[in-house]
């Protein structure tokens, strides 16, 4: 039981943690206001289910618009400020981070949005003698389909081909006569997507709050830096060491389980300094 | 004609001119960013409340009642320095604020030091044992209380074995203190602790741990996005079809957040409910007035920062001065304030509010709009308050020993 409640709490992790990865991987933005866009898919998948009535549409539109939001932020922000200083873009997502949690609090006030769990997923499963929750599974499910996903889209697309040509070499592949700006407002557009997604599946456990993204941001920062800086699967196994450490230590001494991430970043860290996959991730 | 300007001139430098009825003013502090913001909001909106309405009857020794507001970030050391601040270049001798009784006891410790009247609006130990210095106020209550109420009647109706999930934080603790003295008293059957860090979203790694003890009623001792998480998790993860959920403090906030999650399977403990029944015209005008101004009905955090801020106002104006800090403080406990639940008091001994404390009841998908509750029982504060000697001496509750980590 707690192996599979820390899958499903580790799968969010990694929704995050790969997001983050890409946009690192990418462009080489720490992007500090990834918790932004949990928050605001948290917030999508509640104005959509209150238009249309509907968890599915909402899920998934949440992504898609949270994505669009990133598109253009990336393309009106983010984008002018490549070629200076690399604290330029990195003081940017900071102010991101401070002041969209703000502007939603003048919006939607400053009491939480509730998103109901949908229907289908209310109850229990039976998983052989275990009855383990149907939203948690889902959760898993989801998410190893979306990873899955994603790994297939960056090996065997041309798009994602390019994507990985330009994360080793932007330059050789602008040389190549290919639109590299928009391969990064694609490339960011997915990071702040899944994200995005990690907020929505989230928000039925929490409801949509302003403040909600700004812990996650650093335990998505343990999960990337503990699987290595820019390695898709390194921020696979790093949430799913994360979701474990934490359903472990909550069984035992459950006030530490927060320490208890840290703690096993900073042993990992000084084994390997690069992360688990650091090497292989990155150049 | 210049003879007389002069004459003015020479009474104002030899009588300084601030002390010419120009008005008081009252500082406080409140996380108004954090994870507390809303409800500090809402307090906030109480503070606010009470001092419009003491400038539309004519203000406050002969001038404006003025409220100064601080964020304090939920951080001791902000709190601290903002007080500084608003005594140290704003000359303030009357600060308040805060919704964290461990911040509440730093400031309190500053306002004895430094003959400060602190009228705090949180559940906090100021009353208790060596917090007690004589400077303090509490408009809320004393964190052992609500739990008090809510043992006696949840051990006489909805179980005798429990256990508890807490947050690791000092006014958590104390709480825990007075279920487990209440549970021993009452032939309760602890089962468990499990303390879980202040900011935790998942709680569905606590469930294995407590079905397999399978209590009758869990007790939650958490507050804000700790405690929203819980209950909709618990809810849907099935906790509340097979136990009942005992919250002993919990806020109109969080059930509306929770929804239909917040049943009639969870319990919990209030100062304030702005539907009380009991409650009669004064807390009609008072829903009424909250309610215009800010859109929704007040909270019991709003409640005990609107009692606190009016009765700071009602002292200094009947003190005829704010910056007689002992005079205040003999007005204070020697006069009667009309809050939202009646006739009220400070008790002179240990500076506690006397009111009542409510046993609520969520309503789920029974609730509309902002009515989220039902008014299971309203226990008299003399149940729950102890003596001013037991207060002094920390007693029952400080000799209690609590779960270890």
């Amino acid at each position: 039981m707690h192996i599979l409640l820390g899958l499903a709490l580790g799968a969010i992790y990694i929704l995050l943690a790969a997001g983050l990865t890409i946009v690192y991987g990418l462009l080489d933005v720490v992007n500090f206001a990834h918790g932004v866009f949990y928050m605001l898919g948290a917030y999508a998948v509640f104005l959509v289910i209150s238009l249309t009535g509907s968890f599915w549409i909402g899920l998934a539109s949440a992504a898609i618009i949270t994505g669009l939001i990133g598109a253009l932020a990336e393309v009106f922000l983010l984008r002018p400020l490549y070629e200076k200083h690399q604290l330029y873009p990195l003081l940017l997502t900071f102010g991101f981070s401070v002041a969209v949690p703000d502007l939603m609090k003048v919006i939607f006030g400053l009491i939480g949005k509730t998103v109901d769990y949908p229907e289908a997923l209310s109850g229990f499963i039976l998983l052989g003698t275990i009855p383990f929750p149907k939203y948690r599974l889902f959760i898993i499910v989801l998410t190893a389909v979306v990873m899955t996903s994603l790994w297939l889209f960056l090996k065997k697309s041309d798009l994602g081909m390019v994507m990985r040509a330009a994360t080793l070499n932007s330059r050789m592949v602008e040389a190549l006569g290919i639109d590299v700006a928009r391969i990064w407002t694609v490339g960011f557009s997915i990071g702040v997507g899944l994200a995005a997604l990690g907020g929505a599946v989230a928000a039925p456990m929490v409801s949509a709050s302003p403040d909600m993204g700004v812990e996650i941001t650093v335990e998505s920062f343990v999960v990337v830096v503990l699987g290595g800086l820019g390695s898709l699967a390194g921020a696979v196994t790093g949430g799913l060491i994360i979701g474990q450490v934490v359903s472990f230590v909550s069984l035992f001494a459950g006030q530490y389980s927060k320490v208890a991430i840290f703690i096993v970043m900073f042993i990992v860290l000084l084994v390997r300094p690069r992360g688990l996959f650091g090497e292989a991730g990155r150049h | 004609m210049i003879r007389r300007l002069v004459l003015i001139a020479l009474i104002c430098i030899l009588i300084p001119c601030a002390a010419m009825a120009e008005g008081a003013k009252f500082g406080i502090v409140l996380p108004l960013s954090g994870p507390y913001a809303a409800m500090a909001q809402d307090m906030k909106n109480g503070a606010m409340l009470a001092t419009d309405q003491v400038n539309q009857a004519g203000g406050v020794l002969g001038g404006q009642a003025e409220l100064i507001v601080k964020d304090s970030q939920l951080k001791a050391d902000i709190a601290l320095r903002r007080v500084k601040e608003m005594v140290e270049e704003e000359h303030l001798t009357v600060i308040g604020g805060n919704l964290s009784g461990a911040i509440s006891l730093v400031i309190n410790e500053y306002a004895c030091k430094n003959n400060l009247l602190y009228m705090s609006y949180c559940y906090n130990s100021l009353p208790v044992g060596k917090e007690f210095c004589g400077k303090g106020f509490t408009s809320a209550v004393i964190p052992y209380q609500n739990p008090d109420a809510l043992a006696t009647y949840a051990f006489k109706n909805l179980g005798k074995t429990w256990m508890s999930l807490s947050a690791d934080y000092r006014g958590f603790h104390d709480m825990m203190a007075s279920w487990m003295y209440n549970s021993d008293q009452l032939g309760g059957e602890f089962k468990g602790n499990i303390y879980h860090p202040l900011g935790t979203r998942d709680f569905s790694t606590y469930i294995p741990r407590i079905l397999a003890e399978s209590p009758d009623i869990l007790v939650l001792n958490n507050y804000g996005a700790d405690q929203i998480a819980a209950i909709k998790q618990f809810s849907q993860l099935g906790l509340t079809k097979k136990m009942k959920i005992v919250i002993s403090k919990t806020h109109l906030h969080i059930a509306k957040e929770c929804g239909k999650a917040y049943d009639a399977n969870i319990y919990g403990g209030a100062t304030y409910y702005w539907n009380m029944k009991a409650a009669g015209e004064e807390n009609k005008k008072f829903v009424e007035a909250f309610t215009a101004k800010f859109g929704a009905p007040p909270s019991g955090d709003a409640e005990a920062a609107y009692v606190g801020t009016k009765a700071v106002w009602q002292a200094i104006a009947k003190n005829g001065a704010a910056d007689n800090v002992d005079a205040l403080i003999d007005a204070l406990t020697s006069m009667t304030v009309q809050t939202p639940k009646g006739s009220e008091q400070f008790r002179a001994c240990d500076h506690a509010r006397q009111q009542s404390i409510l046993v609520l009841r969520g309503r789920g998908d029974q609730s509309k709009d902002w009515d989220v509750f039902e008014v299971v029982q309203e226990v008299p504060w003399e149940e729950t308050l102890q003596s001013c000697e037991n207060n002094k001496n920390n007693l029952p509750y400080g000799n209690v020993p609590i779960p270890t980590k």
